[in-house]
């Protein structure tokens, strides 16, 4: 035993003197294996850490870590929305208890949080809208007798504002007609505005200001383009379980929708993104990429773009100003400006128009001077939203939603990915998607009751008309829908008058009725696979149609992209390693053709095959593992750096995948495993074709003389 | 007296591409025991050929090749080596010590191979060799500090270590200078006198040849016809070959 180590120590002899004879070889080996290693561990950290990072972030937001739908579903569940607005067409489930009953038969089941996600189309009223309507309250209260000083004040100032509204309105509907010479479109504009602007028009207002309000809302309001249409994406969930489920959630502004009441969260990502006042928000850009980023506007086209929306788009301002507003903002801007210009549009030009040098003191000066006069956003927390959609059957439902707040998912707040995610309570999401609630139920019966004549009247003519066909119609047969969307245009005629934010709903409501999937968070993570194969088989059990899925699944491509990137990555890896393999082959090979008079000698004075065969391997391996063990100790130190210092995320799609601003990537002994045992299986498997010609080697080629 | 190497009508074909190329036509030998036999003969004349026979690295084509009693024919890749290690040392033209180890480990090296003895053992056999071959001051050097007479004499010590029945020389003097040539001969003689070693070496040296106790002429692969150059024994005495 003593004796064969000897020998094994003469392999060892022989192998290493050989490496450090041909250093020069030798380095260019080891270095590329301790490149590959390298790469390996600090690929697999970085790709580990990120997929670490994303996996909570769409778990810990919408997606729970199983999503169960209708397995009759025509398309597949994608809870992130990808890259379309609308939703998924999905088959809805019944009954929710029931759902959750068979769920929590599933023993890793720790909680099911009920769902329907959906999007639609919100119209937020234009500044102009909103000032009449200010205007229309008070004109009522006067109507009604009221005549204290301080309504007769505030309704001159309304009025004042309005008319400051219509200067804005016509310069900017002469500027068009300056530009366009649409005379044909334009006119009318024209004709309308000037009529608004005039003297006479305001004087006669008093008199009779039920017409002139209607004049105005109707030729004056829709020149205001200001009104945006706001795309909503939004999950119908129960309020309470949602927040209690997902750990990311936070209130971040107002308050949570109460239990039992109606009511809407935005998205902070929305709410910043698309209700914020354009130009506050792209002051808020341009504040974060300079101090965020590092970022100037004297060297980013995206920030000097931004600077000239800012600072040529004041119109939204100025709509928003009232005639003592307007007066403050002169001084106030006079001030800051130091200059004597009068008219504050271009006052405010001037001031938006920011460098690098006065950014910062202007930002501080509008949020601190400008903003307190201003609505920052155009639907405040507490207002009410009206939320159109269309149901499954085509027909456009509404509901009338207090704002209570908005909400965010800690680490994805600049994330689009995640923070396009609204919230509404389920009864409600249920109304929009068209299907019958309890109260619906009761109201239509009440509507029905209060327009009786006018229903019979209706149904008789659709009787006449289309009788015989809807009794053949397989309608028939499935009558609720049909009727709930009938009843739909009845609900719209009476649209105006419903308060549904006043309208609380039984808490069980929510547990019982229709959803249309639902989020399954788990007792134990690891056994992922095999619960949806468990809920699959419960639910056949319990004959109810659920398929399961899992969050990757479910977050469609963004849950693959990190399968997506591992694959990027290992085929990299592959390439970088076939290619060291390829040149640490022939490299030996040459090695080995140089030492076959060596080789034939050790053969011919009684060394076996695998003696050869152990020393060349041998030589491989030592390279292979000390070289490796070097990248190794690299990478695993970069990423221990990085994981002090950070990565910052560049970007908002970054913020998605570090799941923060930066991302900290931590060491895992797997990847060091993983990187030695690829560089040493390389190491090997690059040393098997020359130890193959090696091991060939006639002991012969010792006697061959040298010529 | 008792043969060590014993053959019987052996050929040996080699293949270049399409040709064959008969090396050995048809050769018959017997080495006894303690021989210090020549192989003589010019280039291509299958020296080297049936040394390889004779070395066990090679086997013949046909007819029979017993090396201390074994027919190499019947033997497989590792029985041969086997034999090879333990039964003949190889001393070569190009001496072949391993570059990267130093006299000391070039000379263990069969030991190390057949790992049977002790380090003591092995060490006091080492030892023993280099006084023999008188390069005890140059255990610890690298062959490449060494010059040619001093690296054949490493290669001679590693030959003998393992106290081999049988030593192959092929053309050991061929790289030296003549009076390094005649005292590695010298040596080689001594050894074969003193430890009964039987060496075969193979040279188309004429002043090599002299010191041979017999000699063997080989030409075209055939032993030559003279009977009188054939196994003729040699002026110095001892026991001789026979064709």
């Amino acid at each position: 035993m003593k004796a064969l180590l000897d020998t094994f120590s003469v392999v060892v002899q022989i192998a290493f003197r050989n490496l450090f004879a041909n250093r020069f070889k030798t380095l260019i080996v080891g270095g590329i294996i301790g490149f590959g290693a390298f790469l390996v561990v600090l690929g697999t950290s970085l790709l580990d850490s990120v997929d670490h990072s994303m996996s909570r972030s769409i778990i810990g937001s919408v997606a729970g870590n199983i999503q169960v739908y209708s397995s009759a579903s025509k398309e597949d569940l994608d809870v992130m929305g990808g890259f379309n607005f609308d939703a998924n067409d999905i088959e809805p489930l019944t009954d929710f208890a029931k759902v959750r009953e068979v769920l929590m038969t599933v023993p890793n089941v720790a909680q099911v949080v009920p769902m329907g996600i959906n999007g639609s189309m919100v119209l937020s009223g234009n500044t102009v809208d909103q000032a009449l309507a200010k205007l229309r309250l008070s004109v009522t209260a006067r109507a009604q007798g009221d005549s204290t000083p301080a309504l007769a004040q505030t309704y001159a100032d309304q009025k004042d504002h309005v008319r400051q509204i219509v200067t804005v309105l016509q310069s900017d509907v002469e500027n068009v007609k300056r530009l366009h010479d649409e005379k044909a479109l334009v006119t009318d504009d024209l004709g309308s505005v000037s009529r608004a602007a005039s003297p006479e028009f305001w004087a006669s207002f008093d008199a009779k200001p039920l017409d002139s309000l209607e004049f105005l809302e109707n030729h004056i309001a829709p020149l205001a383009t200001d009104a945006d249409m706001l795309f909503l994406r939004y999950v119908g969930t129960d309020p309470k379980v949602f927040a209690q489920s997902f750990d990311r959630m936070a209130i971040v502004e107002g308050e949570a929708i109460p239990e039992g009441k109606r009511g809407f969260l935005f998205s902070k990502y929305v709410y910043e993104e698309q209700v914020k006042l354009k130009t506050a928000r792209g002051l808020d850009k341009i504040h974060e990429a300079r101090s965020v980023r590092g970022k100037l506007i004297a060297k980013d086209e995206e920030l000097q773009r931004l600077v000239r929306e800012a600072s040529t788009q004041v119109k939204e301002l100025l709509l928003q100003l009232d005639a003592p507003k307007t007066r403050l903002f002169r001084s106030k801007l006079q001030g800051a400006l130091h200059s004597t210009e009068t008219d504050v549009g271009k006052l405010l030009g001037q001031f938006l128009n920011t460098n690098d040098q006065n950014f910062d003191e202007r930002y501080a000066f509008f949020y601190r001077e400008l903003a307190p006069s201003l609505e920052l956003y155009r639907i405040r927390i507490g207002d009410t939203l009206t939320i159109k959609a269309f149901t499954r059957s085509g027909y456009v439902q509404s509901a009338n939603l207090k704002v209570y707040g908005a909400f965010a998912f800690k680490g994805l707040e600049k994330s689009p990915q995640a923070g396009t995610m609204n919230m509404m309570d389920l009864v409600s999401f249920r109304e929009l998607y068209g299907f019958m609630t309890e109260d619906r139920a009761k109201e239509i019966a009440a509507l029905r009751a209060n327009s009786g004549a006018k229903e019979v009247t209706r149904e008789n003519a659709e009787n006449e008309l289309f009788g015989a066909a809807a009794a053949a119609s397989p309608s028939a047969a499935a009558p609720a829908p049909v009727a709930d969307d009938l009843n739909t245009e009845l609900l719209g005629l009476a649209g105006g008058h419903r308060h549904d934010e006043a309208k609380p709903y039984d808490v069980s409501q929510l547990e019982q009725g229709v959803i249309l999937n639902a989020a399954v968070l788990l007792k134990d993570e690891a056994l992922m696979p095999q619960t949806v194969t468990a809920i699959e088989a419960a639910g056949k059990v319990a004959g109810l149609p659920l398929k399961a899925i899992t969050w990757q699944k479910a977050a469609g491509l963004i849950g693959q992209f990190a399968t997506l990137m591992r694959v990027v990555l290992y085929t990299a890896v592959l390439i970088i390693f076939v290619v060291a393999l390829v040149i640490i082959n022939n490299a030996l090979v040459m090695a080995t053709l140089e030492r076959v008079r060596e080789i034939g000698t050790l053969r011919a004075v009684g060394a076996q095959r695998r003696f050869i065969l152990a020393m060349l391997v041998l030589e491989s391996v030592a390279v292979g593992l000390v070289f490796g063990a070097l990248g190794t100790l690299f990478g695993a130190g970069l990423v221990a750096l990085l994981g002090k210092v950070g990565i910052a995320a560049g970007n908002d799609v970054l913020m998605f995948f570090f799941s923060g601003p930066r991302l900290y990537p931590e060491l895992a002994s797997h990847n060091l495993v993983a990187a030695l045992g690829i560089v040493l299986v390389v190491s090997i498997v690059s040393s098997v074709y020359p130890a193959w010609i090696a091991m060939r080697i006639s002991p012969r080629e010792a006697m061959q003389s040298e010529e | 007296m008792t043969s060590i190497v014993s053959i019987h009508n052996a050929t040996k074909d080699y293949r270049l591409g399409k040709v064959v190329v008969p090396a050995l036509r048809g050769v018959s030998l017997e080495v006894s025991q303690g021989a210090f036999l020549s192989i003589a003969g010019p280039s291509g004349s299958g020296k080297t050929t049936l040394l390889n026979l004779i070395g066990c690295v090679d086997t013949a084509t046909t007819g029979r090749v017993e090396v201390a009693g074994r027919d190499t024919a019947k033997l497989s890749e590792r029985e041969l080596t086997r034999l090879r290690l333990n039964t003949i040392g190889f001393i070569f033209q190009s001496f072949n010590l391993v570059g990267v180890l130093d006299v000391y480990r070039n000379i263990e090296l069969p030991l190390l191979l057949q790992h049977t003895l002790t380090a003591t053992e092995r060490s006091k056999r080492v030892l023993s060799l280099l006084e023999r071959v008188g390069l005890q001051a140059h255990a610890r050097h690298r062959p490449n500090e060494l010059s040619g007479g001093q690296r054949q004499r490493v290669a001679i010590a590693r030959a003998l270590v393992t106290h081999p029945a049988l030593v192959l020389a092929d053309e050991p003097t061929a790289n030296l200078d003549s009076v390094t040539g005649e005292q590695i001969l010298d040596l080689m003689k001594e050894l074969n006198r003193v430890e009964k070693t039987t060496f075969i070496f193979s040279t188309h040296d004429a002043r090599v040849m002299a010191h041979a106790s017999s000699l063997v002429r080989l030409a075209d692969g055939k032993l030559a016809e003279d009977p009188g150059a054939a196994a003729q024994d040699m002026p110095f005495s001892g026991p001789g070959a026979s064709a």
